[in-house]
């Protein structure tokens, strides 16, 4: 009979995991690009510790201003900000999360108690959650360096609202995983997602139209907003500075109570993942398809003019466009954004009030955000093949002409988001001068075909697989993000003194000879890599494989 | 002399320290269905990612159907078909585009490509799942699909990577005498599996992979024979196989030393 182990306790238990996590990461510390990728993440985390370091400070002001100057309620409005940055920005940035699924772990003896404590110390490796907590304790010392009797509620109340905060944020976590456990409802989720956040850009035109009208409606609905945990963490600070300890009781106590309800819906949604909830994509019954009689032909091949391999490529890769609702979705966001820039800050209409901006500056800068946005994905353009990378390399084509596919393909996607862009513009703003328009469209080129040879560099040696739909996890590797973020530096530094060249030379011309130039030189250059960038991808295909075929 | 299908020289990779493949000949003759067989991390799913052009060897060589593989890759792959680990589908596209996109890598001209993947797909039974993902297929499925994708350009060598895996007992069945047909028109069929019942019914010939060498090849009544030291016995592929990969039971895990699991 084999022997029957005893239980271990809950301490025990989060140290293994801790020691797993850590182990998890020195063992990927192995591989050449996970190293290089951290660096990248170091250096991209720096920028963010810079922001968290920044606002501790604004924090740290608030609340010495808040508590020196008896303006309490200023606390509520900080508490608020720290709120809706903890439970938004993760929902925003899914990608920062620990990827790391710790309900892998219910294979083993876990007791439920431990399986909840392990699940809301996660909570607590977010980015928003770490930067929450910097800025709770920043609070705290400017509170207290203010008033320091203050010191043992700031601690209690700050103590509470953080638990509150992350039991929270796993709540919704939690929620959000079995809401999107299938992939077509992750897809109609992110299409919501991005639709709204388009939707973000209307909020100052409609404040300005309808701002007025809407303010009492807002101005009556403020007083419920004191309900909520953010406000109540004010008011109890307010109200024990002011020595009224009835309303401290009252607003802790409701504090408290939201952290119990949260508690105890979070330990329900936990505890049903423990019985072992079944989330996954299992396939639904299939109907019983009728078989059509005639199968249909693909019509006519409007890509003859390609060669067959590149005109595969560039079939599939618009499949997967049309199939990928996030990629499909952000093809919106230029034509909207530059609706959006026109109505707040450009345009005939609004020139004539000063405030506008001319469509000589506009145009050119238009077209390097599109580019900025539209180019992006192109450093990791492998990140959605998986497995089917293999197939690249298994087949009879030289790897140029997986390049040449994906490059026309995203080319194609340009030229179209340009034209409709270009004809926004001409609506919203008008044309720039001959010039400026010439110029502008040479520097597209310029910088569009000088990033494709970059980019597919990119790809091929900082690969990274992502999912279709799938939020947590989501992210690039971190070095593929610094390659693009210098080449785009380094493209729109260029093309920013090549254009204002022109201005101080007094010569209107040149800057459009001039990126003529270069971008008959980086179309030269991109052709020219291709047979280099092919042995490169021959000889790291098992690196790229591996990465993609996880 | 006939005519090989698959030729190695000296054929070696190694990860770092590790040797993985340490320098096999391989000789497999064309319309041979080959079985290709060795424990856990023997080095068999790195020989056929060689061999396939998956994994570049660290040195060595191999000529598929007397062609250099270095020297004309391209060449070489227009005449093989692969089902690789894991199988390489590309999960966002139906089964008929997928077969179409794979026809089309391979040169077919379009109504070929269509007409191919229309049988093929009624062979393998996904013809009624016309606008159904991969990514929504079953295992099964997606095993039958990659499978038709490895033929759909008529190669002249296939490479098999466990091919019966998670596929059903009829299919399964039909899969087989469509492969042992394609080897009796003259197509080699080079196969890994972990069932030893399947390879020993469908393969002419064995090689045996462990820990990096080649330690026996031939048809399997030569293997026999080595075995047993005399010709028309009957052992089986599996006795053969522990045979030579466990060395009589010396290598076999002792069950002694898990008492306390007993």
């Amino acid at each position: 009979m084999a022997d029957v182990t005893h239980s271990v306790s809950v301490f025990e238990q989060i140290r293994l995991v801790a020691g797993l996590r850590w182990r998890i990461l020195r063992n990927s510390l192995r591989k050449k690009n996970n190293r290089l990728d951290l660096i990248g993440l170091i250096f991209t985390g720096v920028f963010g510790g810079i922001m968290v370091l920044g606002l501790c400070i604004a924090f740290y002001a608030g609340a010495y201003a808040s508590f020196s100057q008896s303006r309490l309620e200023w606390m509520a409005l900080l508490f608020w900000a720290i709120f809706l940055f903890w439970q938004i920005f993760p929902v925003l940035v899914a990608g920062f999360g620990a990827n790391f699924a710790f309900r892998t772990l219910l294979r083993f003896p876990l007791s439920l108690r431990a399986f909840y404590i392990i699940g809301l110390a996660y909570g607590f490796a977010d980015f928003s959650a770490l930067a929450s907590v910097c800025w709770l304790l920043a609070m705290t010392a400017g509170a207290t360096v203010a008033k320091p009797g203050v010191l043992p509620a700031m601690l209690l109340i700050g103590a509470m609202f953080m638990l509150v905060n992350v039991t929270l944020e796993r709540l919704i976590g939690s929620w959000l995983e079995r809401l999107l456990a299938r992939r077509r409802a992750r897809e109609l989720f992110l299409g919501l997602f991005v639709l709204s956040m388009i939707s973000l850009n209307f909020i100052n035109p409609l404040m300005q139209r309808y701002g007025a009208s809407a303010r009492p409606a807002f101005l009556r609905l403020l007083p419920y907003f004191a309900w909520f945990p953010p406000s109540l963490a004010g008011h109890a600070l307010a109200a024990i500075t002011r020595l009224q300890p009835a309303r401290f009781l009252l607003s802790s106590s409701l504090l408290l109570l939201y952290l119990v309800l949260f508690s105890a819906l979070l330990w329900r949604r936990f505890a049903a993942q423990y019985r072992g909830e079944e989330l996954s994509e299992t396939a639904a019954p299939a109907r019983a398809a009728v078989r059509p009689t005639a199968a249909r032909d693909d019509g006519p091949d409007r890509l003859s003019l390609l060669s067959p391999p590149v005109a595969a490529i560039v079939r599939k890769e618009f499949r997967y466009l049309t199939r990928n609702g996030f990629a499909l979705l952000a093809l919106l966001m230029p034509p909207l954004v530059i609706l959006v820039f026109s109505m707040n800050s450009a345009g005939w209409h609004l020139t004539a009030g000063g405030r506008g901006v001319s469509a000589e500056m506009f145009f050119p800068g238009m077209m390097a955000y599109l580019i900025l946005i539209l180019m992006a994905p192109a450093y990791n353009s492998f990140a959605y093949e998986g497995r089917g990378i293999q197939t690249y390399f298994t087949a009879p084509l030289r790897f140029r002409d997986v390049f040449l596919g994906k490059n026309l393909m995203l080319v194609s996607v340009l030229s179209v988001e340009i034209a409709l862009s270009l004809a926004m513009l001409a609506w919203r703003v008008g044309l720039p001068s001959a010039h400026m328009l010439v110029a502008t469209c040479a520097a597209v080129i310029f910088t569009i075909v000088g990033q494709l040879t970059v980019a597919n560099w990119s790809s091929i040696t900082f690969p990274r697989k992502m999912e279709f739909g799938q939020m947590r996890g989501q992210r690039q590797s971190g070095m593929a993000v610094l390659v693009a973020f210098a080449s785009q530096i380094l493209m729109g530094g260029i093309s920013a003194v090549i254009l204002f060249t022109g201005n101080w030379t007094g010569n209107l011309w040149l800057p459009a000879e001039a990126f003529a130039l270069l971008a008959a030189a980086a179309v030269g250059g991109y052709f020219a890599s291709l047979d280099a960038l092919s042995r490169l991808a021959e000889k790291r295909k098992e690196v790229l494989i591996e990465a993609l075929c996880r | 002399m006939p005519e090989m299908a698959i030729q190695t020289q000296k054929l070696t990779r190694r990860f770092g320290n590790l040797i993985a493949v340490d320098g096999i000949d391989l000789q497999v003759t064309a319309g041979q269905f080959f079985g290709f067989l060795g424990p856990n991390g023997a080095g068999k799913s790195t020989t056929i990612k060689i061999l396939t052009g998956l994994l570049a060897p660290t040195s060595g060589s191999m000529q598929l159907l007397g062609v250099d593989f270095a020297a004309n890759p391209v060449e070489v792959k227009r005449q093989i078909g692969v089902v690789p680990e894991g199988m390489g589908l590309f999960e966002r596209l139906t089964g008929s585009e997928y077969l179409k996109f794979v026809g089309r890598m391979y040169g077919l001209d379009r109504a070929t490509t269509q007409r191919r993947s229309e049988e093929l797909l009624d062979f393998m039974q996904l013809a009624d799942r016309p606008t159904t993902m991969i990514a929504d297929y079953s295992h099964g499925m997606q095993k039958k699909l990659a499978l038709a994708a490895a033929v759909i350009h008529g190669p002249r060598i296939l490479f098999l990577d466990e091919p019966f895996e998670g596929v059903d007992a009829l299919a399964a069945g039909a899969l087989k005498a469509l492969l042992a047909r394609m080897t009796e028109r003259g197509t080699t069929i080079f196969l890994t599996s972990h069932v030893l019942e399947i390879v020993e019914r469908l393969c002419s010939h064995v090689a045996i992979i462990h820990k990096g060498r080649l330690v026996a090849q031939g048809s399997l009544e030569e293997l026999r024979t080595g075995i047993s030291g005399e010709a028309g016995n009957k052992t089986t592929l599996e006795q053969i196989f522990l045979s030579i990969v466990g060395q009589g039971g010396t290598e076999r895990p002792q069950l002694e030393e898990l008492s306390w699991l007993m």
